[in-house]
């Protein structure tokens, strides 16, 4: 079998191990634009922090591709031509496929106020971190656009190289896509104490500036003068490429699949950040590597019916640990502010029934906490076992 | 800016790192093979040059450890390890037998232990001193260092006593991270680890065969000269602490302490401390990897969903520290149960 991955991310290069795994076979060709090696976005921060270099963003070291023989092509894939079986790419070679996967990932969403000026800044990929790297020195001011995960991961960067920063963020709370707003206003004071200037209810209008920018201008009409603008207004399936090709896969919000990562077209698949699967788009990474190997079965003609395991994720705010499982957004559900810590507990609930959770502040065994969600246990009962999914340090049980 | 580029180069192995390692090297040169710093102690009223670098390498701990627990502060496993680590430096690793000197009595450093501190087991020395102490060492080295290390890991010695440890977890912070993560560093690291320790117990057999015969042969000598030389004051200490700003903190630790090797084995045999991964919240950042002093790739068992003992690992647990997703958990327990969200005993 001749495996074309596009992509290199977790998706495409999680799907190729799996394959190799596999079929020792297989001739399997991994293609990426943006960088030669697999390294892990989600690092992009401590490289910007120079508490990580370049390669230590690689998760395996590259003899790992030269033993298990896949082969890597630095290059943009242009075309596709479903009918010859047939990637192109920006240099020129075509190569053939038996099955080929779209990883594409996602990309950072433009907002409408954008314009191409020097220090604008997102934080996605590599060469967004050579802008960011290159644009720092000499910032008196950075401004960042937009209340996401994202966003406080380049606030904290540029706070940590000494920039001020205004962080400008639309919603009336903080991130309520997940908190509540008590967590979000914990957040808020959590940030601010580290000294970022954070504008909630507050929106850019307009970039100022020639070649460097040199301020924003918010709805409100104030300008704020800076020489950094960060837009982190989230990410969306990085599909737009395919629409140009010769015969395009069906797209929706991302690339349509079935819960076989089928696409519409024969032997093409698609897993990892790009994909609408099933009509959800699961941008995260154990999403994405899960997908990447359930793909890899399904390539090589297993059944797979991929079903999504109940949400979590988990983030950190500067020091303040965040672990979501569930349906954190279903409401206020009990919330209690630990004594004497920044620290919090949410359990969700719907009808006596738990159904997310939400924590600050302390670590957690998300298994246990969707376990209980699965299991449908009673709001009393969960509330009781609490400390059984706790999963603090030694010495630093945080006392509930 | 300027501060970030330069601290960068320090820790980076960059021209300031190179410099700082070779001042430690020559230091180190100075203090084993010449008396240029007898001088030095006198002036500052110490009778040697080798109370003077306990003095320094006091200071140093302390001076680091205050650093450590402002940067891990909110961490409580880090505050109260790296207390006890200055505790015992201060009280057992420099005022004790200072004072024990002061007394004119033997100096005894009783938190170091055959064989790490080889003399203690060497019969010679060892019956030559009062039984209260003998019966301290033989417990202690050959009871009491490998029970705890099978109970709680080798963390109980290298992370929280012993005082290379100590300084490496201290003063050295700064440069934890610039272990060598390869798996080439790996395969090194067993066979380097065990071949020091093969010889420690081959030249403590020697000298205790010798010693019950009554006759040492000169090659006996010899070879007890030259460990000291090259274990004893090449590799733990040029090698080992000089090379910190090129090598990492562990150089010593990892690749040639005979203790770190016994205490290894006790630590796997012993089943009971392991490093906990939570299944599928690994984002394959790497820090753990990057800030393992010892060069474990931490980050490999954690994207595999795998909770793991490894020989070299001394409990610091700044893997499970700087994980922005708390996926690691240090743990002792006994068998190895992996979170399967079935049982969280
Ligand atoms: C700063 C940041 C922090 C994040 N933090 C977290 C987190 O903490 N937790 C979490 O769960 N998720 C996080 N994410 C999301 C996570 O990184 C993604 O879910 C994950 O990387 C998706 O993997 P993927 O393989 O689908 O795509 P990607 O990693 O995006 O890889 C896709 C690759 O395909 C390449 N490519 C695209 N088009 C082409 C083409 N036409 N030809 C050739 N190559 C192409 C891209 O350049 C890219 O290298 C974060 C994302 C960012 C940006
Ligand atoms: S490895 Fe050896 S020198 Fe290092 S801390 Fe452990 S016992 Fe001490
Ligand atoms: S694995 Fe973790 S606890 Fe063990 S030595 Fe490395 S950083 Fe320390
Ligand atoms: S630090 Fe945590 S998230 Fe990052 S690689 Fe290690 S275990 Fe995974």
């Amino acid at each position: 079998m001749r495996l074309v991955v596009v992509g290199n991310g977790v998706a495409g290069v999680t799907a190729a191990m799996a394959v190799r795994a596999r079929d020792p076979r297989a001739e399997i060709t991994i293609i990426s634009g943006e960088s030669e090696y697999f390294f892990s976005r989600t690092a992009l921060m401590y490289a910007y922090m120079d508490v990580m270099q370049r390669r230590d963003l690689e998760p395996y070291e590259r003899k790992v591709y030269r033993k298990q023989r896949l082969e890597r092509r630095l290059d943009w894939v242009v075309d596709l031509d479903a009918g010859e079986r047939t990637v192109r790419l920006m240099g020129g070679e075509s190569l053939r496929y038996d099955r080929l996967l779209l990883a594409t990932g996602s990309r950072g969403r433009r907002a409408a106020w954008e314009r191409e000026l020097d220090g604008v800044v997102r934080l996605v990929t590599l060469q967004d971190l050579d802008a960011c790297e290159r644009w720092t020195p000499g910032t008196q001011r950075a401004v960042v656009a937009g209340g996401g995960l994202i966003g406080v991961e380049l606030v904290e960067c540029l706070l940590h190289h000494r920039v001020p920063v205004t962080f400008l963020v639309r919603e009336a709370s903080y991130w309520p896509a997940a908190l509540s707003a008590e967590e979000g206003a914990m957040v808020a004071a959590h940030l601010r104490a580290q000294g970022v200037d954070l504008r909630l209810e507050t929106e850019i209008a307009s970039l100022e500036g020639e070649g460097r920018v040199s301020g924003v201008t918010t709805r409100a009409g104030e300008r704020i003068a800076c020489e950094m603008v960060g837009v982190t207004i989230g990410v969306e399936p990085n599909i737009d490429w395919l629409r140009r090709v010769k015969t395009p896969p069906a797209l929706g919000r991302g690339v349509v699949t079935d819960q076989a990562f089928r696409t519409s077209l024969p032997g093409v698949y698609a897993a990892g950040d790009c994909a609408e699967v099933a009509g959800r788009i699961e941008p995260l990474w154990y999403a994405a590597k899960r997908q990447g190997e359930a793909a890899a079965r399904a390539m090589l003609g297993e059944t797979v019916e991929y079903t999504p395991p109940t949400y979590y994720n988990s983030a950190k705010f500067f020091h303040l640990e965040w672990t979501g499982v569930g349906e954190t957004a279903a409401g206020p559900g009990r919330f209690r502010k630990l004594p004497g810590r920044e620290a919090s507990v949410r359990v969700i609930e719907r009808e006596g029934v738990v159904v997310g959770f939400s924590m600050l502040g302390s670590r957690w065994n998300h298994r246990v906490l969707a376990r209980w969600v699965e299991e449908r246990r009673r709001v009393e009962e969960v509330v009781s076992r609490l400390y059984e999914a706790q999963y603090d340090g030694e010495f630093g049980r945080v006392v509930l | 800016m300027i501060r970030n580029r330069l601290y960068h180069d320090l820790t980076n192995r960059g021209i300031t790192g190179w410099v700082v390692a070779g001042l430690l090297v020559w230091f180190y040169m100075a203090l084993y093979f010449t008396e240029s710093l007898t001088p030095w102690a006198q002036r500052v009223g110490l009778s040697s040059k080798w109370d003077l670098y306990g003095l320094l390498y006091t200071v140093v701990v302390v001076a680091g450890g205050i650093g450590v627990i402002r940067k891990y502060g909110n961490n409580r496993y880090q505050v109260v390890r790296t207390a006890v680590v200055m505790f015992v430096q201060v009280v057992f690793a420099f005022s004790v037998p200072m004072m024990l000197k002061a007394l004119h009595q033997p100096e005894y450093y009783l938190s170091y232990f055959w064989p790490l501190k080889f003399d203690y087991m060497n019969p010679e020395y060892l019956f030559a001193q009062p039984w209260p102490f003998v019966v301290y060492t033989l417990a202690a080295s050959l009871v009491g260092v490998p029970l705890l290390g099978a109970l709680f890991g080798k963390r109980w010695y290298c992370s929280w006593v012993c005082g290379c440890g100590g300084l490496a977890n201290t003063a050295g912070e700064p440069w934890r991270h610039l272990s060598d993560k390869s798996s080439a560093a790996w395969r090194f690291e067993r066979v380097s680890i065990h071949a020091v320790l093969g010889i420690s117990l081959l030249l403590t057999g020697l000298l205790f065969y010798s010693w019950f015969s009554g006759s040492k042969s000169p090659a006996v000598a010899q070879f007890q000269t030259w460990y000291g030389l090259v274990v004893g004051s090449i590799l733990s200490g040029a090698v080992g602490t000089g090379l910190y700003p090129l090598g990492g903190t562990r150089v010593w630790c990892r690749f040639f302490c005979p203790m770190a090797a016994l205490l290894g084995i006790t630590q796997k045999a012993g089943k009971r401390f392991h490093i906990r991964v939570k299944e599928d919240m690994c984002i394959s950042c790497g820090l753990c990897s990057k800030y393992c002093e010892m060069g474990i790739d931490v980050r490999t068992y954690a994207q595999r969903n795998e909770s793991f003992t490894r020989a070299s690992c001394v409990g610091c647990g700044i893997c499970a520290e700087v994980c922005p997703r708390g996926v690691l958990r240090l743990e002792n327990q006994s068998g190895l149960v992996q979170i399967s969200g079935v049982s969280l005993s």
